[in-house]
């Protein structure tokens, strides 16, 4: 079992009356080499649940098993060499550095490694070559349209080769032509053995996942495989 | 993350914003400027009035002794310093001023004094071609060993000169050339308040840069003072020791006999003085002015370290979603706090070089137009300069770097 998540809470103010429970009890697991899309009206808890999963945040209550490591038990520090070798995010907006070029931003993962020059820029160009955009690593972000960034930003996630991609509406802030172009990059990885979970609150979006998992008040409502829309 | 990798970083986003940077290194650029170019100069000044006691002459004692009764001491004085023996003394010689007219030929000394006036251009600057009136001194034949002179061509002055009230005389190196230009002036006489006094020697010279120097001396025997300067008393000697501990030894010896002569000050007055503590003085009165002034000139610094501290939390603030993209991708904490002290380092590090830059000019400027004098900043004060600067973009840049690393992820990727 890849991810683990057994009776977990996310509480904010707990024990207050402004109390929130972001995250009410949830219990999932996900094996390696799913595609699953965790879908969810705003407020119903998916970004908390992206943020658990993705070791960005602690749960109140509840075990989270990663790969078979307890993350509670974890420092800091740990916690950031899973983010760093286990996990490749891709954020709804891109969150690419904006005075670092396409390649640098690439390589930043890589850096946080401690990989060497010569190989970090070999890994980053390969990355950058499977997105499509090998021939544009000096522009800087800004100079790049959204679907050129959210690439970069795919190129970033992969660069380190991850067992997860961790996906966050990637396509909210693009148009639905470049948006299938993402999602079908996600589809692509997923066949070449990556663990794939996209966020999402859009149901024809969630149709590109094997697997739909869906969240209400914190809760898992519904939590089915379906037909996949290929792209 | 390697420390290069980290520099590279901070150096992109120190040019990537190349306006607010420069500002927030000025206050460290005026600091380190200042506090350079003061200290620089202070310790200049200090050098070269060091240089000056040791051309005079190291291990000197100055006594002066006047009596109340217009009884003359001189006799006595001059006795006893002889009588200290050669273990403590290298040399004795009475000394005092003189003041008379000397010509030689269509020079002399009352046209010289009229040059002091055309000293400086129009614009400040000294003309150096100007020749200046000699001080005229008495001496025995030991005036060169008592005042660290060594004799370049001709003779010192003699015993039997002395003894003989001979009309003789020997030249500073600046006063030669004054009066003689490059001929060579042994044997020439000199007309002194009208009296013709003969030339037989010529000291080498010790202080070739500047015109009030030590070289531009006349030295008559001081037996002749009744002739140029009839009436007047010698009250004046200069006493050089064996060495450093043998002046201190003749100057309390001095200060007994001195106090026995003048009955304890009710019958006379007088002094002795040792170079030795004058150089001592002027050692710890520039220690003293360095720090003063430096302290001074540090506050500035300090509140160009505050300045960094100030744009670097601003810097952190802005930089909240970078900071959490970082941590997202894998930055530990650490990195996060190696990224924003390099920066802070980096920003000081690049003032301090300007600041260095603008120092080593504002000593030499400082240096030429305050004290007219050819200054440089020493390396230790240079690297030290710089080092200060570095440490103080590593002090002040600790708080917000500490306050960056403690930014949570998922709050830092939420801010806009």
């Amino acid at each position: 079992m890849l991810v683990k998540l057994k009776d977990v809470y996310k509480i904010y103010s707990e024990g207050l009356e402004s109390e929130v429970r972001a995250l009410d009890g949830v219990s999932l697991e996900i094996e390696r080499g799913e595609f699953v899309a965790v879908v969810g009206q705003s407020g119903s808890g998916k970004s908390t649940m992206m943020n658990v999963l993705g070791c960005l945040d602690i749960p109140t209550h509840g075990e989270y098993y990663l790969d078979g490591t307890d993350v509670r038990e974890l420092s800091d520090k740990e916690l950031s060499h899973i983010r760093n070798k286990q996990i490749g995010f891709i954020f709804q907006q891109y969150n690419l550095i904006q005075n670092l070029n396409v390649l640098e931003n690439v390589e930043l993962p890589l850096i946080y490694q401690g990989i060497n020059a010569d190989d970090r820029r070999e890994m980053a160009l390969e990355a950058l070559e499977r997105v499509g955009l090998s021939s544009r690593i000096k522009h800087r972000p800004s100079e790049m349209s959204g679907g050129q960034q959210q690439r970069v930003a795919i190129a970033r996630a992969i660069s380190t080769h991850p067992p997860i991609i961790m996906a966050d509406e990637p396509t909210g802030a693009l148009d639905s032509h470049t948006g299938k172009e993402v999602l079908g990059f996600l589809q692509q990885l997923n066949k070449e053995g990556s663990t794939v979970i996209l966020i999402t609150h859009d149901n024809g979006i969630a149709a590109t996942a094997r697997r739909c998992v869906r969240l209400a008040d914190g809760k898992i409502v519904e939590d089915r495989l379906q037909e996949v829309d290929w792209l | 993350m390697n420390i290069r990798q980290a520099m590279k970083m901070a150096f992109k986003s120190i040019l990537g914003n190349k306006g607010r940077s420069f500002l927030t290194m000025l206050g460290i650029i005026i600091g380190i400027a200042s506090v350079m170019t003061i200290v620089s100069t202070i310790n200049g000044m200090n050098k070269r009035s060091l240089e000056q006691m040791e051309a005079m002459g190291t291990n000197r004692i100055t006594v002066s002794v006047y009596l109340y009764n217009g009884q003359n001491a001189f006799e006595e004085m001059y006795d006893y310093c002889n009588s200290l023996g050669s273990k403590l003394v290298q040399g004795v010689t009475p000394t005092g001023n003189c003041s008379a007219t000397v010509v030689y030929g269509s020079k002399s000394s009352a046209a010289m004094e009229k040059n002091q006036q055309n000293m400086f251009n129009g614009d400040g600057t000294q003309n150096s071609n100007v020749a200046l009136p000699p001080s005229l001194y008495y001496g025995s034949d030991q005036y060169g060993v008592c005042n660290n002179f060594q004799i370049a061509s001709g003779r010192e002055l003699s015993n039997i000169d002395i003894k003989n009230y001979n009309q003789v005389c020997v030249l500073g190196a600046r006063a030669a050339r004054n009066f003689f230009d490059y001929a060579d002036p042994i044997g020439k006489e000199l007309q002194v308040n009208g009296l013709p006094f003969t030339v037989v020697g010529v000291y080498a010279e010790k202080d070739p840069d500047s015109q009030w120097s030590m070289d531009n001396i006349i030295v008559f025997p001081y037996s002749v003072s009744r002739l140029l300067s009839p009436g007047t008393q010698m009250n004046d000697f200069v006493v050089k020791a064996a060495n450093a501990q043998a002046s201190v030894e003749v100057s309390s010896r001095l200060s007994g006999f001195l106090t026995g002569l003048t009955n304890n000050g009710k019958s006379g007055s007088g002094y002795v003085d040792n170079s030795n503590q004058w150089q001592q003085n002027i050692n710890e009165q520039a220690t003293m002015m360095s720090l003063v002034l430096g302290g001074i000139a540090a506050i500035s610094l300090l509140v160009g370290g505050i300045g960094i501290m100030n744009i670097m939390l601003v810097t952190v603030t802005e930089r909240t979603r970078e900071i959490g993209i970082r941590r997202a991708i894998g930055a530990e904490r650490a990195s996060i706090v190696t990224q924003f002290l390099i920066e802070a380092a980096m920003l000081c590090g690049i003032g301090g070089l300007v600041g260095m830059v603008l120092g080593t000019i504002g000593t030499r400027v400082a240096g030429s137009l305050l004290v007219h004098m050819d200054i440089w900043p020493s390396l230790s004060i240079t690297v030290g300069a710089f080092l200060l600067s570095v440490t103080l973009g590593i002090a002040f840049g600790i708080y917000p770097a500490a306050k960056a690393s403690k930014l949570q992820p998922v709050e830092a990727l939420r801010a806009e």
